[in-house]
Order: C-alpha cells, then sequence, then structure tokens
C-alpha cells in the first residue's frame, strides 16, 4: 500500500491523464501544478505518518525499547503535577542511594511537546490517554519533518526536488528506524527541529532576512530544548559559515543570518537549564563563538576598505588586524582552557573525530550498541538507491553552486562521516542524504521529462543513463536523434522502477526490522506462526505486584528505565548513564565472587537482583552476552577486576571450559542458577524465555551468604507457572 | 595476531643440553654473590638506551647459578635476525615494542630498577639456549619468576593474547604474574620535539603567504574540482565502512576455516564486515557517480557518434550491474529476503 501511494505520488506529478482532467475543470497551469504539490504533499504527509504505525499494527500501542521508557515516566509526571514540579523533581527512585535531579538533567523538549499536544487534545475534548500521545509524538513529527524537506529542497533546488526530498525522506529507513510509533524518544521530535533550524538558516543566508534569522534561532532553541545532537548544529554551521569566508563568499546576508542566530540561539539555549552556560564554557561550542568573532573582524574590514580606499594601506591594516585577531583568540582559548573556564572536550564528542578513542578509553560510551561503527551493509539497509543518488546529487549540487548547495553539501558529508563513525548517527545523515538524492532524482527526471515533451527541438542530447542519467544540455552537437524520445522514455521507467524498489525495501524494512518494540520479543513457530514473547513486562509486573514498595532492584543499567517505569521499583542504576562509578560498582558486584558480591550489594541495600537470561530460547542480547561489558567497566575503575581473568586465551566462553573466575562469579552463578532442571523439563513447555530474578534475602541473619541470597523465582511465562524455591 | 612457525636448524640440541645442565649444576658450589651479577646487570641495563639488555650464553649461565629465589624477575625476548623478514611473524614490532615497555618500566619505577630485567637472546649466537628453554617458535616471550628453578616448567611464557596489543597486554601481562606494575606505556611520538618545531615554523611562515593567496582567491581551496575530489572520497570512506575496519582492525581478508588454502572476502552476518568487502562495495557505490561524472564530462567531447552510444550503453550496463551486485550482496549478507507486500487478493 505504501509502494503505491509513493508511486501514484510521483504518478500524479506527470501523468498526462491528470493534466487532462485539470484542463478540464478549466484551471489555469499554475494553479494545477499548486493543486497537484499540495495535493502530494498531503500524501505523502499522510503516508510518513501511517508507515510508521506498523509497529501498533503488529504489536500494540505501547512504548518501545529503554530511553522512551523514562521519557514516559517523565511526562506522565508532567501531566499529573504540572510544569514546576517537573521542572523541580529530585527522583529518589533511580540511582539508588544518590538519586537524580531530573529536571536538571533531561532535555525536556519532547515531554514538553507530548504534555502540550495531550493539553490541546484536552482542550478539544479528545478524551485521549497520555500513552496514546506519547506513542504517536515520533510519527507526527516525521510527517512534518517531511514538509520542512519539502520547503527546505525548494530553498535548495526547485520545488520538484522539494517533492521527491519530502517523498523520499517519509518512508527512508535511516529516519524510520527512530521515529515508528511507540519510539518515543528525544530524535523524535529533533530531526524535525534539527532540519526547521538548518532550512531556516540556509533561508536566513539565502535572503539576508532578520526574521528568519530569529526563526532560526528559535528552531535552534526547540532542538537544544531536545536533543544532545544540537552539538551538531553549533558546529556545522560555523564550519559552513567558515567555508563560505575561505572560498570568499562572504556577504552582508551572511553577516545577518549567523549573527542574529548565534547570539540570539545562544541566550535561548541558556535557558535550558542540562545546557546552562556551556555555550561560553564548553569546547565544544568554541567553534562557534571564533568564528563569531571573525565575523566581526571581516565586517570591521570591509567597513575600513570602505573608508580608506587605498589598496596599499588597507593590505597593512589587514594584516595587523587578521594577526592581532587570531593572535588573540589563540590566547584567549589557551587562557580558559588553562585556568579551567573552557572545559575540554567530552568524551562523545573526542570519540567522534578520533574515532579509536572511545574503545580505548571510555568503554561506557563503546559498549553501547548504538554507538558500534557502520558497516557497509548497515549503510545499505538504511539508505538503499540512496547511496547510489548521492554521488550524483553531489555532482549536480558542485555543478550549481550557491550558498544553498554548500551549505547541503557539507552537511551531508559530515554527517555521512559521522554516520561511519557511529551507527545511531544514520539518524542525522538521513534527511542531507534524502535531500541531495532528491536533487539527483529531481534533476534527472526533469531533463528526461523535458526530453519526452519537446517534439524534436533537438537541444538535448539523448544520453543518460539509469537513475541519474546524465541528459545534460551542456555542449551538446546533435542536430535530431532518432531514439531520444523512446531512449528518455526507457530512463524514465528505469527510475520509476528503482523508486519502486526503493519503497518496496522501505515498507518491508519498517514492517520487518524496525517496528519491534524490543521489549517485546517475536519469533516464527515451528509453524510459521508468530509466538510472541512478553516475559519483560511480565516480569516488571510481577516485581511490581510480588515486592515490597520499597524494595531495591539492581540490574544492569540497561534495564533501570524500564524497572522504575513498569516495575515502580528503585533502581540502583540507569540507562541515564551519568555516574562512571555507579555503574562501575554494579559491573563490579556482578563480576565478582558471590560472597564478595554480597557484600557489595549489602552496601548499597539491594534486596533484589535482575538477570536477564536468554539461554534457553537462544535470545541473545542477554546478560551473559553483556557480561564482558560489565567487567570492562567495572575493571575500568576498580582494577581488581581484570578482563583476562574471564577469558580463556583471549576467548570469551560460558561453558564447561570457561576460565574459573567466571564460572564462579555473581552473573554466572545467577544466569545458569538451576539451569539443568530448567532443561530437563524443557520438552514440556516450548519456547520459553526465561528472567531469573533473585532476591537477596532482607535478614542477613544466615550464616552463608549464597544460601540468603538464593530466593529464585523462575517465570515461566509461556505457562503461566511460577516457581519459587 | 602472530603466526608460530617452527626454528629449523635447531639440531643439535640434547648433547648440548646435558653440557649445559653440567654447567649449571657446577658453578653453585662457587660462590658467585647475587650482588656482583645484579650490578653487572644494571651496568649493561644502564648502558643499553631501552634498558633491555642482550643476553649470551655466559651471561645467562652466571644469572641460572644464583641461589633461587633470585632477587629479581626476568623477561625475556627470543628473537632471531634470520626470521625478521618474515612479515607474519611480526618479530621486529614486537621487539620494539618489547624494548617499549623495559623503558617505560624503568622511567615510571626508577626504583624498582633491580627488580625486572629485560632480556632478549638471539638465536644464531645462542642456539644452545633456545633447546635449553625448549623454545621452538617464534615468536616467545618468557618471564622467569625469582623461584624458577626449572627454565621449562617454572617459567611462564607469554600467550599470543598477552602481546596481540602488543606494549599495552605485555605489560599487563608482566603487572598479573610479577606483581611489578609498568604503568603507562610511553610511546615515541610520531614526530619528535624537534620536528615539531621545524614544522610550526614552517607553518608560521607559510601562514601570512597562505593569507595573502587566500585573500587574493587563489588557493587550492577556491578549486572547486579540489572539494568535489574531496567529497568523493568522503563518501567512499563512511560508505566503504572504512570506519569500522579502523576501529575494529578488521583483517582484509580471513582463511577460511575448512579449507585454509581458500580466502574469504565477504562475511555474512550484518554486524561485520571484512576490509576488503568494504572497500568493493564501497567502489561499487562510488563507480556510478564517477561514470555520471564521466560521461557529462569526457564523453560529450568525443566525436564520434557510434563511439558515444557504444560507451554510453556500456556505462549504463555497469551502471545496472553495480546496483544490482550491491542489491544481491546486501540480501545475502543480511539475510534477509525483502519483498512487497500485495494485496491477498492478487495471490
Amino acid at each position: 500500500m505504501v509502494a503505491k501511494t509513493e508511486k501514484s505520488a510521483v504518478d500524479l506529478l506527470k501523468s498526462p491523464g491528470m493534466t487532462s482532467l485539470f484542463k478540464s475543470l478549466k484551471l489555469k497551469t499554475k494553479q494545477q501544478e499548486l493543486l497537484i504539490r499540495v495535493t502530494i504533499l498531503f500524501l505523502v504527509y499522510v503516508l510518513a505518518f501511517i508507515t510508521r504505525l506498523f509497529s501498533v499494527l503488529r504489536y500494540e500501542s505501547m512504548i518501545h525499547e529503554f530511553d522512551p521508557y523514562f521519557n514516559y515516566r517523565v511526562t506522565q509526571f508532567l501531566t499529573q503535577k504540572g510544569f514546576y514540579e517537573f521542572w523541580n523533581w529530585f527522583d529518589s527512585e533511580s540511582w539508588y542511594p544518590l538519586g537524580r535531579i531530573v529536571g536538571g538533567t533531561l532535555f525536556p523538549g519532547l515531554m514538553v511537546t507530548a504534555y502540550l499536544i495531550y493539553r490541546t487534545l484536552q482542550f478539544l475534548r479528545f478524551a485521549i490517554h497520555i500513552r496514546e500521545v506519547c506513542v504517536l509524538t515520533a510519527p507526527f513529527f516525521a510527517s512534518n519533518t517531511t514538509l520542512v524537506a519539502y520547503f527546505f529542497g525548494k530553498e535548495l533546488w526547485d520545488s520538484g526536488a522539494g517533492l521527491v526530498a519530502a517523498v523520499l525522506i517519509a518512508i527512508c529507513p535511516g529516519y524510520i528506524s527512530r521515529s515508528v510509533a511507540g519510539s518515543y524518544d528525544n530524535e523524535g521530535v529533533a530531526i524535525f527541529a534539527l532540519l526547521l533550524t538548518f532550512y531556516l538558516f540556509v533561508k536566513a543566508v539565502n535572503t539576508g532576512s532578520l526574521a528568519f534569522a530569529l526563526a532560526s534561532a528559535f528552531g535552534y532553541f526547540y532542538m537544544v530544548s531536545a536533543w544532545g545532537g544540537y552539538v551538531f548544529i553549533i558546529n556545522l554551521i560555523p564550519l559552513y559559515v567558515m567555508v563560505l569566508l575561505i572560498t570568499g563568499r562572504y556577504s552582508m546576508r551572511l553577516y545577518v543570518a549567523y549573527n542574529c542566530t548565534y547570539i540570539l540561539g545562544m541566550l535561548l539555549a541558556m535557558q535550558i537549564r542540562f545546557v546552562g552556560f556551556q555555550h561560553v564554557q564548553s569546547g565544544e561550542h568554541m567553534a562557534a563563538m571564533g568564528v563569531f568573532f571573525l565575523m566581526q573582524v571581516f565586517y570591521f574590514l570591509d567597513w575600513v576598505k570602505h573608508l580608506l580606499n587605498d589598496p596599499k594601506l588597507f593590505h597593512t591594516f589587514l594584516r595587523i588586524t587578521v594577526t592581532c585577531a587570531v593572535g588573540l583568540g589563540a590566547i584567549a582559548l589557551g587562557v580558559g582552557t588553562a585556568s579551567g573556564y573552557i572545559s575540554p572536550w567530552t568524551g562523545r564528542f573526542y570519540s567522534l573525530l578520533d574515532p579509536t578513542y572511545a574503545k580505548d578509553h571510555i568503554p561506557i560510551i563503546a559498549s553501547v550498541s548504538e554507538h558500534q561503527p557502520t558497516a557497509w551493509s548497515s549503510f545499505m539497509f538504511d539508505f538503499h538507491i540512496l547511496l547510489f543518488l548521492f554521488p550524483a546529487g553531489l555532482y549536480f549540487c558542485f555543478k550549481r553552486l550557491s550558498d544553498a548547495t554548500i551549505f547541503i553539501v557539507m552537511y551531508g558529508l559530515t554527517s555521512m562521516y559521522f554516520a561511519g563513525v557511529m551507527v545511531r548517527l544514520i539518524l542525522v545523515a538521513t534527511p542531507a542524504v534524502c535531500l541531495i538524492s532528491a536533487i539527483a532524482v529531481s534533476a534527472t527526471i526533469k531533463n528526461l521529462t523535458q526530453l519526452v515533451r519537446a517534439k524534436s527541438k533537438a537541444s538535448h542530447s539523448a544520453s543518460g543513463k539509469g537513475t541519474i542519467s546524465k541528459a545534460s544540455s551542456k555542449g551538446s552537437l546533435d542536430q535530431s536523434l532518432p531514439f531520444q524520445r523512446n531512449g528518455a522514455i526507457a530512463l524514465l521507467l528505469g527510475a520509476f522502477f528503482l523508486l519502486s524498489r526503493y519503497a518496496i525495501h522501505c515498507t518491508w524494512v519498517t514492517s520487518e526490522a524496525y517496528s519491534s518494540p524490543s521489549i517485546v520479543l517475536a519469533a516464527r513457530g515451528a509453524h510459521g506462526n508468530r509466538v510472541i514473547f512478553d516475559d519483560y513486562r511480565e516480569a516488571y509486573f510481577w516485581l511490581r505486584q510480588n515486592t515490597p514498595p520499597d524494595a531495591k532492584v539492581m540490574s544492569w543499567w540497561d534495564y533501570g528505565y524500564q524497572i522504575t517505569a513498569m516495575g515502580n521499583r528503585t533502581v540502583i542504576v540507569d540507562n541515564n548513564t551519568w555516574n562512571n562509578t555507579h555503574i562501575a560498582t554494579v559491573g563490579r558486584a556482578m563480576s565478582s565472587y558471590e560472597d564478595e558480591a554480597y557484600d557489595i550489594m549489602r552496601s548499597l541495600d539491594v534486596d533484589y537482583v535482575l538477570v536477564v537470561f536468554g539461554g534457553v530460547t537462544g535470545y541473545s542480547s542477554d546478560d551473559i552476552n553483556k557480561f564482558l561489558w560489565m567487567v570492562r567497566i567495572g575493571g575500568g575503575v576498580f582494577p581488581v577486576i581484570k578482563e583476562p581473568d574471564y577469558l580463556v586465551n583471549g576467548e570469551y566462553r560460558v561453558d564447561k571450559g570457561a576460565a574459573p573466575k567466571m564460572l564462579n562469579c555473581l552473573m554466572y552463578k545467577l544466569s545458569y542458577y538451576r539451569f539443568g532442571e530448567v532443561t530437563t523439563e524443557y520438552g514440556k513447555p516450548p519456547g520459553s524465555q526465561i528472567l531469573y530474578l533473585l532476591g537477596m534475602g532482607l535478614s542477613p541473619a544466615s550464616t552463608s551468604a549464597y544460601i540468603s541470597m538464593v530466593v529464585v523465582k523462575l517465570i515461566f511465562i509461556k505457562n503461566q507457572i511460577w516457581t519459587k524455591s | 595476531m602472530a603466526i608460530f612457525t617452527t626454528l629449523t636448524n635447531a639440531n643439535s640440541a640434547v648433547p648440548l643440553i646435558l653440557l649445559l645442565i653440567l654447567n649449571l649444576l657446577t658453578p653453585l658450589a662457587s660462590s658467585l654473590s647475587s650482588d656482583s651479577v645484579v650490578s653487572e646487570l644494571s651496568a649493561l641495563q644502564s648502558q643499553s638506551s631501552t634498558g633491555v639488555i642482550h643476553l649470551t650464553d655466559p651471561l645467562l649461565r652466571r644469572i641460572l647459578s644464583l641461589p633461587t629465589p633470585r632477587p629479581f624477575h626476568f623477561l625475556l625476548f627470543f628473537d632471531a635476525q634470520s626470521l625478521h623478514s618474515k612479515a607474519e611473524l611480526s618479530l621486529p614490532t614486537l621487539k620494539s615494542e618489547f624494548a617499549l615497555v623495559s623503558s617505560s618500566f624503568y622511567t615510571n619505577n626508577p626504583d624498582q630498577k633491580g627488580l625486572i630485567f629485560f632480556f632478549e637472546i638471539e638465536f644464531q649466537e645462542s642456539q644452545s639456549s633456545f633447546a635449553l628453554f625448549g623454545v621452538n617458535s617464534l615468536p616467545h616471550i618468557r618471564l622467569f619468576p625469582p623461584s624458577a628453578t626449572d627454565l621449562k616448567k617454572d617459567s611462564i611464557p607469554m600467550d599470543a593474547s598477552d602481546f596481540s596489543r602488543l606494549a599495552e597486554s605485555m605489560a599487563e601481562f608482566i603487572e598479573s604474574r610479577s606483581r611489578l606494575s609498568v604503568g603507562p606505556v610511553h610511546r615515541p611520538p610520531i614526530v619528535s620535539k624537534k620536528q615539531i618545531a621545524f614544522i610550526a615554523i614552517a607553518i608560521l611562515i607559510w601562514t601570512p603567504f597562505f593569507l595573502k593567496k587566500l585573500i587574493a582567491g587563489n588557493t587550492v581551496l577556491h578549486d572547486k574540482n579540489i572539494w568535489m575530489a574531496g567529497a568523493i572520497f568522503v563518501y567512499f570512506f563512511s560508505v566503504s565502512g572504512a570506519m569500522f575496519n579502523i576501529i575494529r582492525k578488521m583483517p582484509m581478508f580471513l582463511l577460511d576455516r575448512n579449507d585454509p588454502s581458500k580466502l574469504v572476502f565477504f562475511y555474512q552476518g550484518s554486524g561485520m564486515q571484512l576490509g576488503a568487502e568494504g572497500f568493493a562495495v564501497g567502489f561499487l557505490y562510488t563507480i556510478v557517480g564517477l561514470l555520471l561524472a564521466f560521461v557529462t564530462h569526457v564523453l560529450i567531447r568525443v566525436k564520434n557518434r557510434t563511439v558515444q552510444r557504444v560507451t554510453m550503453i556500456i556505462v549504463l550496463l555497469v551502471s545496472f550491474l553495480a546496483v544490482k551486485q550491491v542489491v544481491f550482496l546486501d540480501n545475502w549478507k543480511t539475510g534477509y529476503g525483502i519483498h512487497a507486500y500485495w494485496p491477498s487478493s492478487w495471490q
């Protein structure tokens, strides 16, 4: 269905039948064009929304993954207690015993957006639960992104490119992966904000309009409030301005646009507590400030040049000023860094510039699966034919170089590089790839259709190829080419074939790969039927029902948000990895011998330990698979934990031949506790996922640590058998 | 990962061992005080720039003659000049890394100089010692604790995994086995201080000239083609997963486990890739764009119409095959069968 809609959108643009229909309605050509354009945009808008509903169709209306559960919990808090309570919220249920100042350590944009949508709907008398609002926020913003993409494409090239860009981005898997219904995460609204900021900035540069620069600053403010990825904007825009300055494209428009956006954007961004004074204090934001001062120097020089009218004098002056300015800037930066006023770059930022940095120095960053480097197949999976169109689009951009196309080329290349470093940054690259590819598609199709339409004007050479055919009008000497028209038609068909392959690919990927909530697992049964494993949620509800309300649960940080949101219990660490030492303590407990681990857990007041074990069903992302990272992170802070102790000849094994330390550490013991009994009974309950919940005895009276610890609840979710030993 | 190879000319081993054992036993009686040996070693160590002592047979004999427990650990690197040319053994690299560990240890722990000694031993001149240690494959590094009496049993060989990460993992090995902390490894910077100073001066001199040119608008930065080439390069670099190869240090290809004579270039499984595989696919991605540039820039200058058409058809065909090949490879690699959803009434 999606494929059809997409096709029909493109068909609409070109089909002669439609045109004749409109002719009979006696509309002027311009009106017809407008009507078609608006219709297509509307269809794309709807398409972008409905294609993201696959997850609701296949599972149910629920929040996905890990981080969204925190966002959901916070949004619930916001709707119940109001904004100021939320802003000053100290959450004692996570990071026990430290707690977390939630208001000051999150990006509130997403929650406030959902809250406002919810209030608006309430005001319009739609009785809707906040969960549904949260589930549908990301698709709604994805739809809005298509509109921004249209206007951006229009600004960069022409309205045709804008339409194609809107269609491409509506179904591009790279974006869908983070914006399906239920994926209630910052990125969902942030990509909209990112593209909006860029669009408004480019518009401001093109027009020199103060209004657009102001709007861009507000777009930037929204972006800052929504996602930490705003650092990309605050570095890309200065880089872009720098390139314009170097290539001699300095203009008054640029001056107005950049200064207004930077100053206002900075002031606005400081209102977000989590960001605070970073814009003037952190090394990551210094490039923007440097370029700001450079702009003033440029403007000043321009003014002096205007006054002097003597080139020789001016050159002397220029030399002195530039040297002084650069020198002063360097000294200021040096003094600022040395005195500690300007903080150095954070690890995450540094690991983008030197990708091997994280692996060697910050295991907590390197351990996250979405921070892994990207293999070529991931690119193919997320972009499909856009990858082939991208160089072609770059080529078109270079052929028609303007301030706007320079921007999109820079955006495309930098984000492409970052996407190569981290899988999750494919998301940031997606709008750029879509826009650049759209330019390629639009320019090609435009040329081809001109060929088809031109009866025999014979001013074009009929050469083109595949998707990105050349069909350039440059330097052609042909008088008449006999197969010109047929060739063009064939190429057009080829292009549409490729585009429809893209649509098919995107639909399939959305439906099969990106709609999984990862908290509910689906598998194919022996007879091709779908088997749903809902063990996670059952386990969390078990926690909620069967443990004392003040129980403290220790688990690896991945499950922290879910336990607090669904189990409503206090956790030791969660997905907000702000305190590495605390996480390392948990890692150390998991990788120590039982008696040592017991002491650590007593010191943390732990009542229950949650371990995810997938050994029965072959679920691969369980804690045993993540265990090496616990060792690494634990060892990073506590050198008593050494990775080689858990390996056999550099190999990670969990079977009989595993390292003795491995076999006796807490994680292993918990994971395989009474595993033999499970497998013997395995023949009867087919394919079930097991979560072992291990509660520590609340009274430490018993002599052996281990005996008091093993209150194991095995949960056979499939058969609803709850055994307790 | 180093590959172990067998040393060939260790044939006269047995009589030599006997001789050596005799040698070992006899000097025990003679009172060679440990102090004199240690001071001799310290002298040798301070002569060497990295602190690695070249071990000869007589010296080894004297060391072994000391009563156990000896006052120091020692670490022995078995070297063979004749095998330095074999790239897969990477002996020269390991040797320099070994020296790096040694010098790092001595700079980090100046007060513990007498507690551990680093030796290297050359195969050509000390074949007998090689036999004594029972070393018949390289690379080989061994740690001798103070209490080691039996050279083969009591010493601890370094596993391949212990020098896989070069000096850092060697240091970890020493720390875990000898309780002596090496501390951070001080790698010499890639450019020395003098070079840095030279480069800095060169840049300082060059900057005004560059600025002048920049203002005049006639540098490489103003050349569109340079930017274009750079753009293509960045694109190629990203989509080929070169970053993945660098971060994960992936090899270009693997040997087939079942049949070692075969090479595996393509790895099945979506989260992984091999070096050559990434470049091949990146090339396929890029070639489509490059062909476009070729067609629009070079081909239109060709006068002959037939040549134009034939080239055009070839270009079309190549592009088509490239797209098809990549899609095929992707489906094979990820194992996904991507298909369209048609209305059920159509089937």
